[in-house]
């Protein structure tokens, strides 16, 4: 069990430093082209236009800080609400499994809805937006709700 | 493991970078040469507030342009610093 949990926590962990890396192009040329759109409105004399293009960038600038700063802290103070080997025998080896599996894939899926806030934030569509917020909040809420899962199942099975 | 795919999303990324750059180049080029003439016209007729508008004009491109090639490489400095490593 424990190999596995390795060889799968190496995977997530590769997905999600490649993911990191998409995240920073993508916030970049994001904010490159919203850049270009004010310089253009501002030739054409479109001040809402300008506008626009700003906030936008302001809040693709926001969308990277809080992916880089805010969900590894997130993650890191959930994970750790996460009880972990707890019992013995299988039941305790399954619930460290899973503990580190729902952690990985919660911080993954978190660090995915950000990637699809920067895209929409760059096509400007608000509604796949509020989508990608919400599959974050599902994310922390699937933590939460582990957390307390987790040990109500090991005692139901009978763990040590 | 995805460090092939991630080679060849990077390598399309600078590529629009570098597209993107020089659109921004001939964009805010066209658009001071715009407002230049909206100047120059301005104060061939006594235009005085036709004048002032395309200085402002000009100005406010030149801030853009400089924001986008000094503050925005600064920025991917600071959020490639701040890239976490995994958390879990």
């Amino acid at each position: 069990m424990n190999e596995t949990t390795s060889i799968l926590l190496t995977f997530l962990r590769e997905a999600w430093t490649a993911l990191a890396g998409v995240l920073l192009a993508l916030t970049l040329l994001a904010g490159l082209a919203q850049v270009l759109r004010t310089s253009s409105a501002g030739a054409l004399g479109s001040s809402r236009w300008v506008g626009e293009a700003l906030s936008a960038l302001l809040s693709l600038l926001a969308l990277g800080l809080f992916a880089f700063l805010g969900i590894p802290q997130i993650v890191g103070a959930l994970q750790s609400a996460l009880p972990n080997g707890s019992g013995c025998g299988p039941i305790g080896e399954l619930g460290t499994f899973a503990s580190q599996m729902i952690g990985g894939l919660a911080a993954l899926r978190m660090l995915k809805a950000v990637l699809t806030s920067v895209l929409s934030t760059t096509l400007g569509a608000p509604a796949s937006l509020a989508g990608a917020l919400t599959e974050s909040a599902e994310a922390l809420f699937g933590m939460l709700l582990a957390a307390a899962a987790i040990p109500l199942t090991a005692r139901f099975l009978g763990a040590c | 493991m995805f460090q092939p795919i991630m080679d060849q999303i990077l390598s399309l990324a600078r590529d629009a970078w570098a597209f993107m750059a020089g659109l921004l180049i001939v964009v805010a080029l066209l658009g001071g040469m715009y407002y230049i003439l909206q100047g120059t016209a301005g104060a061939a007729f006594g235009g005085s507030r036709m004048t002032s508008m395309a200085i402002i004009g000009v100005v406010g491109l030149v801030i853009i342009v400089l924001f986008a090639f000094l503050f925005l490489p600064q920025i991917g400095e600071l959020l490639k610093n701040f890239q976490p490593q995994p958390p879990f």
